[in-house]
C-alpha cells in the first residue's frame, strides 16, 4: 500500500539522519517503529506522511511508493514535491504535540473533526454523517459536543486520529501518540487504532519504547543511529536484545544496574523534611457550582534519605498533593511544613532554593532561549551570581548527560531530551526536595535508567523525593514506599 | 444562564456596528443618551452576564469617563459660564456638558460593543460567514484569533507558575507585577510561533488552501428574514446618516 526506500536522509547539511532503512505498510497492518531518542523515528514517520523537508534544504536519496503511484528522489532540485493536501488524504498524519495540531478555531470536538472536510467543500449533511460515522468507531460520540481544548489527553488524541481519518485514509501514520498519556488513556488510544486497523487502515506508530497495548500479529521496525536493526514481528523484538540499543518494553523496571536496591539505603534518618497533617484542599468552580475536592484530611511525613511514590488512578489527587509541596497550590484546611517552614502566605517563589517541580507538561516549563539559559534560570533567580549560576547550570547538565546541548533552543531538542532539561533546571537551583510529577512519561530506556539513577543518587546524598506515577515497575523499583490515593485520600500504602 | 438567542450572530453584529456609527454621525447627547437608556442598558441585564460586562463596562470606560470630566470639566477653553475659578483650572457649565456628551458617547460605544462581543455564539458566527461565502481566511482568522484567547490565557499562566516554581517571586506592586509580565512574553510568544508553524503543515493536510467553497459542519442558522431585515437595517442607517448630515450641516 505504501512502501519507503531509504539509501540516505539528511536535513540541511547535518549528517544522514537515515541509512538504508525500508518499510512498507499493508492494509490492516500494525507497524511499531521504535528507537531511542535520536534513533530516526520521526524522521522516519514524517517522510512516510509526505513531509520530506526537501524545500528547506533536506536531501533524500530513495524513493516513496503509495499505491501505484512512486516518487524517486536522487539529491537533485528536480526531485518531486509532495502536494500535503492530496496526500494527507491518503495518508494521514498525527504529530507530536497536540496543541499545535488543533484548528483553534472549533468550537466542538464535531466541528473539529469535520475541518478537513469542510475546507474540501463536502456538503454538510454528508459531513455530519462522516464525522457522526468516524466518532462512533473512536468513542467520541457523547464527546462531540465538548470544547476540543478541554478534553482530557486521551480524548484529545482520539479526537485528532478522529480528524485525521475521517477523510478515510488508507494508511494512519502517529508520531508518539501515547507521548504524556496515563495507562488508561493509551488502552483508550491503543483501542481506537485496533478499530481502524480492523476496517482496514494500515497503521504506523511511533514509540520509544516497545508497546504492550499492540496487536499480537504487530511488525516492529527497531532504529538505531538512523539504521534499522531489526525488524520483525512484536513478540520476536521484545527477546531479540534490543535493550543494547536504547529500546525497552513498556512496564519493564529501568535501567537496574545503576539502581541501588532503595531498602538498603539509610530511610528514615533525620528530621522530618516534609510534613502534611490533615491537609484538605477543594479547587473553586468557575460558574460557582460546588467546589471540587481535590485533597481530604491527607497526612504524609518524608524524612531526608527517602523516595516517595505517589499512585492511583487520574483526578485522584496525586498533583493536587504534590503542588501544595512548593506552594503552587495552598491548604484550605490543615498544615504543610517543608524543611522546618510552615507554608503559609509566602510567594512560591521564595521554597524554590528547598523544592524543585517538575511538572507533567514539559513544555509549561521550558521558556528561555538556550538550554543554559534554561537551566541557570533557577539559580539566577534565587540569588546565584551569573557565573556561578552557569557553572551549576553545566553541572547539572552534565549530571543528565546533557553536557553538549547548552547553546541549543530547548524547542530543537527531541521530547526526552527536553525532559531531562527540565530535571537539570530542576537540579540545578540545589534543592533537597524534589518533587516530580510524571517524571518517566515519554522517557525512552536509557533516559528512564538516567532518571533512576538520579532519584537514587539524590537520596543517598541526603535530600528526598515525592514522585506521582503510573510507571508501577518504576515505583517498585525507585521508590522506598508507595502511596495509593483515591478520591483526595491516601488509601493505602506499601512498596 | 446565557440568554436564549433570537437573532443570527451576523445580524447582531451589524446592528452593533450601525448603531456606533449612528451615534458617531447623529451628534446629539439627548440621541446618545436614548440609545445608552433604550438599548444598550436593556442588551446588558438581559445578556445573562450582566455583572461580568458590568465590570468589563466600568474598567474600560471608568478611567475615559474621569479622565474626560478632569480635562474638559476644569479646562474646557470655550467656557464661558464659570461655576468654580480655580486659578490656574476654571470648572464651566460648556465644559461639563461637553465631558458628559463625551461620556454618554463612550458608554455607548463600549456598551455596545462590550456587549456584542461578549455575548456573541463565535461558532455559529463562523458558520453563518462560512454558509454565506466569506473568504476562508478571513473567517480562519476571526475564528483561530478568539479560538485562541483562552489557549494563550491557560499558557501564560502555565508559564508563570513554572517560573513562580523555579524561584522567580512576583509581588504585588506594580513593577514586580510588570516584570512578572514580561517575563511570560517572550516564551509565550516562541511557544506559540512553534504551535503555528505545526499548525501550518495540519491546516496544509487538512485541505485549507483547496479552492472550492468551504462548507460547514453546523446547519445554516441565518433565514432569508434576517437577511432582508440586515439589507434594510444598512439602507435604513445609510438613508438616515445622510438625511442628518445634509439637515444638520449649517448653511
Amino acid at each position: 500500500m505504501i512502501s519507503l526506500e531509504v539509501g540516505s536522509f539528511a536535513h540541511d547539511g547535518a549528517a544522514p539522519a537515515l541509512t538504508d532503512v525500508s518499510l512498507s505498510v499493508q492494509p490492516g497492518e500494525h507497524v511499531v517503529v521504535t528507537g531511542a531518542s535520536g534513533s530516526g523515528k520521526t524522521t522516519l514517520v514524517r517522510l512516510l506522511a509526505g513531509l520530506t523537508g526537501l524545500d528547506a534544504g533536506a536531501t533524500l536519496l530513495g524513493s516513496i511508493t503509495l499505491g501505484d503511484q512512486r516518487l524517486r528522489f536522487d539529491g537533485s532540485p528536480q526531485d518531486p514535491r509532495i502536494d500535503a493536501a492530496r496526500w494527507s488524504a491518503q495518508v494521514a498524519y498525527v504529530a507530536q504535540g497536540a496543541w499545535g495540531q488543533l484548528s483553534m478555531m472549533s468550537s466542538t470536538v464535531g466541528e473539529e473533526v469535520a475541518f478537513g472536510l469542510a475546507n474540501r467543500g463536502v456538503p454538510g449533511a454528508q459531513l455530519r454523517s462522516r464525522v457522526e460515522e468516524v466518532a462512533a468507531v473512536l468513542g467520541l460520540t457523547p464527546l462531540l459536543h465538548r470544547d476540543p481544548r478541554r478534553l482530557s489527553g486521551g480524548q484529545l488524541q482520539r479526537t485528532l486520529i478522529a480528524a485525521a481519518v475521517v477523510q478515510r485514509p488508507r494508511v494512519l501514520v502517529l508520531d508518539e501518540p501515547f507521548q504524556g498519556l496515563d495507562d488508561d488513556a493509551v488502552r483508550e488510544v491503543a483501542a481506537a487504532l485496533e478499530v481502524l486497523r480492523g476496517e482496514g487502515t494500515g497503521v504506523v506508530v511511533s514509540a520509544p519504547l516497545l508497546p504492550l497495548d499492540a496487536p499480537r500479529s504487530a511488525r516492529v521496525l527497531a532504529l538505531a543511529g538512523g539504521r534499522p536493526v531489526f525488524d520483525g514481528p512484536l513478540v520476536d523484538a521484545r527477546s531479540a536484545g534490543l535493550g543494547r540499543y536504547g529500546i525497552g518494553t513498556v512496564g519493564e523496571p529501568p535501567g537496574a544496574a545503576a539502581v541501588e536496591d532503595p531498602t538498603s539505603a539509610g530511610t528514615g534518618a533525620g528530621p522530618v523534611l516534609v510534613e502534611l497533617r490533615n491537609v484538605s484542599f477543594s479547587y473553586p468552580d468557575e460558574r460557582g457550582a460546588r467546589p471540587v475536592s481535590g485533597l481530604r484530611g491527607v497526612d504524609l511525613e518524608v524524612r531526608p534519605g527517602e523516595i516517595v511514590a505517589l499512585r492511583g488512578p487520574n483526578g485522584s489527587g496525586k498533583s493536587t498533593l504534590l503542588q501544595h509541596l512548593d506552594g503552587l497550590l495552598r491548604a484550605g484546611g490543615g498544615s504543610v511544613t517543608v524543611d522546618g517552614t510552615l507554608i503559609g502566605r509566602q510567594p512560591t517563589g521564595s521554597f524554590a532554593g528547598t523544592v524543585g517541580y517538575l511538572f507533567q507538561d514539559t513544555d509549561q516549563q521550558l521558556f528561555e532561549r538556550t538550554v543554559l539559559r534554561e537551566v541557570a534560570y533557577g539559580p539566577r533567580v534565587t540569588g546565584a551570581r551569573r557565573a556561578e549560576a552557569e557553572r551549576r547550570a553545566a553541572a547539572a547538565l552534565a549530571e543528565v548527560g546533557l553536557r553538549a546541548v547548552g547553546e541549543v533552543h530547548p524547542y530543537e531538542l527531541g521530547f526526552v531530551q527536553r525532559r531531562l532539561v527540565a530535571l537539570a533546571s530542576l537540579i540545578a537551583t540545589g534543592p533537597r526536595l524534589w518533587v516530580l510529577d510524571e517524571p518517566t512519561a515519554g522517557l525512552d530506556a536509557p533516559a528512564r535508567g538516567t532518571m533512576a539513577a538520579l532519584l537514587a543518587a539524590h537520596a543517598r546524598a541526603g535530600g528526598a523525593v515525592v514522585l506521582a506515577t503510573h510507571d508501577a515497575a518504576f515505583a517498585e523499583v525507585v521508590a522506598h514506599r508507595s502511596l495509593w490515593l483515591d478520591d483526595g485520600r491516601i488509601v493505602r500504602e506499601g512498596r | 444562564m446565557p440568554r436564549r438567542r433570537i437573532y443570527n450572530p451576523v445580524t447582531e453584529l451589524l446592528t452593533a456596528a450601525l448603531l456606533v456609527v449612528l451615534v458617531l454621525v447623529v451628534n446629539r447627547w439627548e440621541f446618545s443618551l436614548a440609545v445608552l437608556v433604550l438599548g444598550v442598558l436593556p442588551a446588558v441585564l438581559l445578556s445573562g452576564r450582566a455583572r461580568r460586562i458590568g465590570l468589563a463596562l466600568a474598567l474600560v470606560t471608568g478611567p475615559l469617563l474621569i479622565s474626560s470630566l478632569l480635562l474638559h470639566g476644569l479646562f474646557f477653553p470655550e467656557g464661558e459660564r464659570i461655576l468654580l475659578d480655580l486659578g490656574i483650572a476654571r470648572v464651566s457649565v460648556e465644559g461639563l456638558v461637553f465631558a458628559a456628551v463625551l461620556g454618554v458617547r463612550t458608554s455607548v460605544f463600549a456598551g455596545v460593543l462590550l456587549t456584542t462581543a461578549m455575548t456573541l455564539d463565535i461558532a455559529e458566527l463562523l458558520a453563518t460567514m462560512t454558509h454565506r461565502g466569506w473568504n476562508r481566511k478571513l473567517v480562519f482568522v476571526v475564528g483561530s484569533s478568539v479560538g485562541l484567547i483562552p489557549h494563550v490565557a491557560l499558557r501564560g499562566q502555565q508559564i508563570t507558575r513554572a517560573q513562580q516554581a523555579r524561584g522567580l517571586v512576583v509581588g504585588r506592586g506594580p513593577v514586580s507585577r510588570l516584570r512578572g509580565l514580561l517575563a511570560v512574553t517572550t516564551p509565550l510568544v516562541i511557544g506559540l510561533l512553534v504551535d503555528a508553524s505545526e499548525r501550518n503543515h495540519m491546516l496544509e493536510s487538512r485541505g485549507f488552501s483547496a479552492a472550492v467553497a468551504r462548507t460547514s459542519y453546523l446547519p445554516d442558522s441565518d433565514t432569508a428574514g434576517q437577511r432582508v431585515f440586515r439589507r434594510l437595517l444598512l439602507l435604513g442607517v445609510g438613508l438616515s446618516c445622510a438625511v442628518w448630515l445634509i439637515v444638520s450641516v449649517p448653511r
